[in-house]
């Protein structure tokens, strides 16, 4: 049962997604009590926003690697933990072949567990956190209120963990989709949507989101334009360099200037398409049957017309498609990664006068907010909205990277006695031994690389 | 892993305590130093590819390259205990004492580093194999700041570049040119 009453804590995770489990997850594993720890948010599960993610994409297996779990030190992986709990050794060679990726269902499952298992949802107070009041004297803390201006709870320290911004449209479908005449067939591959056997879709984008798009609508008997921005998405298994994952690259990255970083992620956020056995097939089949063409260019005008939309392509790579008569299109360009889409940080930024660069708030390199975190009482961001400091920041990895930094933060302000080695060790092995659990009844999904 | 140099050395350190103590107590039984020299062999040429080799041809090295070093490490360990032949005028470091010590060492340090390390440390994967305490990479004190941190709105109106403008009514005294001061030899 989640809190009925707000109450002081000494850490206050802002949302309740995979950042809050993370978070708690680490914080009990050092040595805080649970109730020292609040989560504020409406979901019931970590997973919830992410499942339905998840679904609406079609997601079945993370690109995530072995190393991206829940639980809060870095043994075992996901790939011992599946070889565990199925009795199949080859999740390890894949795993040391670097070929191996969870499945959604064993995210799901692990979470879930970890969340059951530590008391999670005990430790939630169900509200949205909307404004954050920075009080110093005579102990900074921070005061907490939801979007009603009700006091919900005050903290020592506080974690923004709030996820993305809103889903993110190319201007010409952002403003066709206010058009009731086109809403329903203009969607972002991150929402709901059904193909239909015989239709004609353009996905637009050459990320993870737009190759998972392809293959659905493929699988359903539909035709697939593949419209690219850039001529040549790098093909590459993780959006983020392997080596930005750990301190070589993160010390490199954060030793530039903020212009520099951001170019950086201008560069490795453009969208990559990484390639799955799985995914190859299934396109190549698409290919061969006249299914799936790729095109260079962008829509730049939407009509009605007899298949539901028609729409204007041009290209400054070679000629220009022209129109095309196409039942629906997908927009696989992510989210909005502006800090100011997000109504918390925007009420920050205007009260607090934070500095802001390129829609992000200039953070510090410990991913505090300048102004209102000190050492003794922390204010700090996770998520996409800190990837100018840890660039795989919207990760697995990212959110444990910064998950733990920030405890230890905590932990060192607070002299905090930590956990003995003996009941760290009995902790995580109830913790693998209760996913391990969970991960035997989930479903097994087909490895795509 | 992306180990970084120092990372590798912390690494190999830690992972050789487990055999060092194995071949201890080996040398103390069998009353041969050869067990122990050897770990000490396995250490100095390992820190010396830490440092010498391994940076240079490995940024970031995938779990299969484990077992790929394994054998090399074995193939030089074996040159070296044979060139050098620590314990082999006394009984109880046999012809084939060296190949097992050296599999059992890396079964060991191999255990340890997959299971003990990230249970011990919570950063230590990601600090690239260095025991560092669990921080940032770069403190907020240490971050690196623009010398200008940023230029004024109002940047014509600043009073030395009023006073370089051009519309000011007293023309500029000439003075000589930058190079015009040194005579050339």
């Amino acid at each position: 049962m989640p809190l009925s009453a707000p109450r002081d804590s000494t850490i206050a995770v802002i949302g309740d997604g995979f950042g809050s489990l993370m978070v708690y997850s680490t914080a009990v594993y050092l040595g805080f009590r649970p109730d020292e720890v609040t989560i504020y948010g409406t979901n019931e599960l970590a997973i919830g926003t992410y499942q339905q993610f998840a679904y609406n994409l079609g997601q079945t297996v993370l690109r995530s690697e072995s190393e991206s779990h829940f639980l809060p030190a870095d043994w075992p992986t996901f790939a011992e933990l599946d070889a565990w709990s199925r009795r199949d050794p080859s999740y390890l060679f894949r795993s040391i072949r670097r070929k191996y990726n969870p499945g959604v269902p064993d995210i799901l499952a692990e979470a879930t567990a970890v969340q059951r298992e530590l008391g999670w949802n005990d430790n939630r107070y169900p509200a949205r956190v909307g404004w954050v009041q920075r009080v110093l004297d005579p102990v900074p803390h921070f005061v907490l209120y939801d979007d009603d201006a009700n006091f919900i709870g005050r903290a020592k320290h506080v974690m923004a963990a709030v996820g993305h911004g809103p889903l993110s449209f190319p201007p010409v479908l952002a403003k066709a989709k206010q058009d009731p005449a086109f809403e329903d067939r203009i969607a972002q591959a991150y929402e709901p949507k059904q193909y239909a056997a015989g239709g004609r879709y353009v996905v637009v984008g050459a990320g993870i989101a737009s190759v998972n798009e392809w293959a659905n609508a493929l699988d359903v008997g539909a035709s697939v334009v593949s419209l690219l921005r850039n001529p040549a998405p790098e093909e590459q298994d993780l959006n983020t360099p392997r080596c930005f994952f750990e301190a070589l690259g993160i010390d490199a990255f954060q030793a530039q200037p903020l212009e520099q970083r951001l170019k950086f992620l201008g560069s490795i956020l453009k969208g990559t398409t990484p390639t799955r056995r799985a995914w190859v097939s299934r396109i190549e089949r698409g290919m061969r049957e006249g299914r799936f063409a790729q095109v260079l260019g962008e829509i730049d005008q939407i009509e009605p017309g007899p298949a539901g939309l028609r729409i204007h392509i041009s290209s400054k790579y070679g000629a220009d498609p022209g129109w095309l008569d196409v039942t629906g299109v997908v927009a696989g360009t992510g989210f909005n990664k502006s800090m100011l889409t997000i109504p918390l940080y925007r009420r920050l930024v205007d009260t607090y006068g934070l500095p802001v660069d390129d829609g992000r708030i200039v953070m510090r390199t410990n991913c505090g907010i300048p102004g209102l975190d000190t050492p003794r009482s922390r204010f700090c961001v996770m998520g996409i909205l800190a990837n100018t400091v840890v660039p795989h920041g919207d990760t697995i990895a990212g959110l444990k990277y910064i998950a733990r930094r920030f405890v230890a933060d905590a932990a060192r302000a607070e002299g905090l006695v930590k956990r003995r080695f003996v009941s760290r060790l009995r902790m995580q092995l109830a913790l693998a031994s209760a996913c391990s659990r969970s991960i035997r009844s989930a479903r097994v999904e087909e490895q795509l690389a | 892993m992306c180990a970084t140099a120092l990372g590798r050395i912390h690494t190999r350190v830690a992972v050789l305590v487990g055999p060092a103590l194995l071949a201890t107590v080996l040398s103390i039984l069998t009353g041969n130093p050869g067990w122990i020299v050897t770990i000490g062999i396995y250490l100095l040429m390992g820190t010396v590819l830490d440092i010498a080799f391994y940076p240079l041809v490995i940024k970031w090295q995938p779990p299969w390259l484990t077992f790929v070093l394994g054998v090399g490490e074995f193939v030089i360990l074996y040159v070296l205990v044979k060139s050098l032949a620590p314990g082999s005028e006394q009984p109880g470091f046999g012809p084939w004492a060296p190949v097992v010590l050296y599999w059992i060492s890396w079964a060991i340090a191999v255990s340890t580093r997959i299971v003990l390390f990230p249970l011990l440390s919570l950063s230590w994967i990601e600090n690239g194999g260095e025991f560092r305490t669990v921080d940032w990479s770069i403190l907020p004190e240490a971050e690196p700041l623009p010398l200008l941190a940023a230029v004024p709105a109002d940047q014509a109106e600043q009073p030395l570049v009023r006073q370089l403008s051009s519309s000011g009514n007293v023309p500029p005294e000439a003075r000589p040119p930058l190079s015009g001061v040194f005579n050339r030899p």
